[in-house]
């Protein structure tokens, strides 16, 4: 699948895209800290170049890589930069976040447990596919507005909506991290999607990041 | 110029707020709304008008917007609202103050570098109060106004999930009314509709907040009590059993008196569904019914155990219980010409 996608992406901007990322990521685990009180450890992410049409056979291989019953974040974000964030995360952990994040904020009390989950997600998805597409952005300098997040869950028709918003004759590059968060001890993956037409840009100011080196 | 003007002009409010959350601008939407000059509050602390915003939940989206450049939501599904403004909406809503869907975002300076974050916030308190009302219609019944079968059904269900991951119990009362043909059939179909409505009023004003009254079908209606042992469930069930018993249903000039019968279950260890803790109770509902009403009987053992009728009388059962396994408050029942008619 590679090769048929060397036109669209050489080695060399993936190393470039690859090295953007452990800084932009490195950045976003330490502020991260700051922003939410819990230490993130985001992995080193891995890129890959794949058909639209692959990545929902790709993600649902890399989300039951370790559990079966997942809750997914979603987020679309616009601007040169263009794509979607996704996260994915073990059932339990709305629940072990709102420990951890409870605050009383107004109206949890008398909001159903399914609720607060979905909520609580919804934060904690926003505020890390936030922070990694916004430091990434950064070091590329531009930036993106976010649509709201929006959870989905990986059985029912919430899951095969989602999947088909996905379109096939486009492709995409993913970029892949494991998280993990320390306190609460969950750890999930987060994928971020770069749409075809931001590609094009995309190429530009990895080149121009790399020439502010030379 | 231009700017200036729809920032004044748009019907929504937009405030902006420094890295310290100082106010830097207050649009003329805030001012109506707040009541609070645009002269009083900026460069001031938001907190100091506002001080219920302090929170760690709008912190850390604040600390988001202006360390990452996030875009933060605060929806009036939760949150209801950011700035408790009174409602300027004339559709009689039941809301205290005005409901908002509200959204934070940066701004940057000319070297692109976030100095401040916006917030704006949307009256959404119509929309709110339509989806109040469609909410009110899926989940509750026309009649009485307690919720409906279905409700109640999912609410068992999501009660059972939980207590299947934490320690504690729950109990569910079914409950019919007696003899309720009668009163239709005696007093016609509005006595019978009145006696409903006011079955499930005096139900409701008796029981607590958290518990979930339903009208499950016909006359008949069932109560599930969070966190509570099956000792406590047969105190209310015989509390709200004395009080339908003592009151009058006034139906103009008519005074109606009924009695209910009711079964009570719990959860217990090895109730392998709420389907079938529901079936116990409606079991133990049966058998009050079989004892001769009024009364209210529980079902402990979560296994099915059997419990022979006697042999003139066909099993109301659908699946049978044990005789040491039922226990009844039995109570001074109805007449017997009463007993004997078919409901």
């Amino acid at each position: 699948m590679g090769d048929e996608h060397e036109y669209i992406f050489s080695d060399e901007e993936k190393d470039i895209l690859q090295e953007i990322m452990n800084i932009a990521f490195g950045s976003a685990s330490a502020d991260l800290g700051d922003v939410i009180d819990i230490y993130v450890e985001l992995s080193t992410p891995d890129i890959q170049v794949l058909d639209v049409g692959d990545i929902p056979s790709y993600l649902i291989e890399r989300m039951h890589f370790r559990q079966k019953e997942t809750s997914i974040v979603a987020q679309n974000f616009w601007g040169d930069f263009k794509g979607s964030g996704i996260l994915v995360l073990p059932n339990k952990a709305g629940r072990n976040l709102i420990t951890v994040l409870d605050d009383d904020q107004a109206g949890l009390d008398t909001e159903p447990i399914a609720g607060q989950e979905r909520e609580v997600l919804m934060e904690v998805g926003n505020i890390l596919i936030g922070a990694c597409v916004g430091k990434v952005c950064e070091l590329l300098e531009t930036f993106v507005t976010y649509t709201p997040p929006r959870v989905i869950h990986d059985s029912g028709n919430e899951y095969d909506s989602f999947v088909k918003s996905f379109d096939p004759s486009q492709a995409a590059i993913i970029m892949e991290t494991v998280f993990k968060f320390q306190k609460v001890d969950i750890n999930g993956l987060l994928f971020i999607f770069t749409n075809q037409e931001a590609i094009e840009w995309l190429r530009k100011a990895l080149h121009n990041f790399m020439e502010s080196y030379e | 110029m231009i700017f200036s003007q729809i920032f004044d002009m748009v019907n929504i409010g937009i405030v902006i707020l420094d890295k310290d959350l100082k106010v830097c601008k207050w649009n003329r939407w805030m001012e109506i709304h707040s009541k609070i000059p645009r002269e009083k509050i900026v460069g001031k602390s938001v907190f100091t008008f506002f001080p219920d915003l302090n929170t760690p939940h709008f912190l850390r989206n604040f600390k988001s917007v202006v360390t990452f450049g996030n875009f933060a939501f605060f929806s009036q599904k939760l949150h209801q609202y950011l700035f408790p403004f009174e409602t300027t909406e004339a559709l009689g809503t039941s809301f205290r103050y005005m409901r908002q869907s509200c959204a934070m975002g940066p701004l940057r300076d000319e070297k692109n570098v976030i100095q401040y974050a916006y917030i704006t916030v949307q009256d959404v308190t119509q929309l709110a109060a339509y989806q109040q009302k469609l909410k009110d219609l899926s989940i509750r019944d026309p009649l009485t106004k307690v919720y409906n079968r279905g409700y109640f059904e999912k609410r068992l269900e999501e009660e059972f999930d939980r207590y299947k991951r934490y320690p504690g119990t729950f109990s569910i009362i079914m409950q019919d009314i007696d003899f309720f043909k009668n009163v239709n059939d005696t007093y016609g179909h509005q006595a019978g509709d009145y006696v409903l409505k006011t079955f499930a009023s005096i139900i409701v004003s008796n029981i607590r907040k958290v518990d979930i009254f339903a009208r499950y079908g016909g006359e008949e209606f069932c109560c599930l009590l969070p966190e509570t042992e099956i000792e406590a469930a047969m105190n209310v069930a015989e509390f709200l059993r004395a009080r339908i018993e003592s009151n009058i249903f006034q139906f103009r000039d008519t005074p109606i008196r009924i009695t209910m019968s009711q079964g009570v279950a719990e959860l217990q260890e090895g109730t392998v569904s709420a389907k079938s803790l529901l079936q116990k109770a409606d079991n133990a509902l049966y058998e009050a019914k079989r004892c001769g009403r009024n009364q209210v009987i529980r079902i402990d053992s979560s296994s099915q155990l059997s419990i022979d009728p006697p042999e003139d009388t066909p099993s109301p059962l659908p699946q049978q219980v044990n005789a040491e396994d039922i226990q009844a408050i039995c109570h001074e029942t109805l007449p017997t010409a009463q007993r004997d008619k078919s409901e």
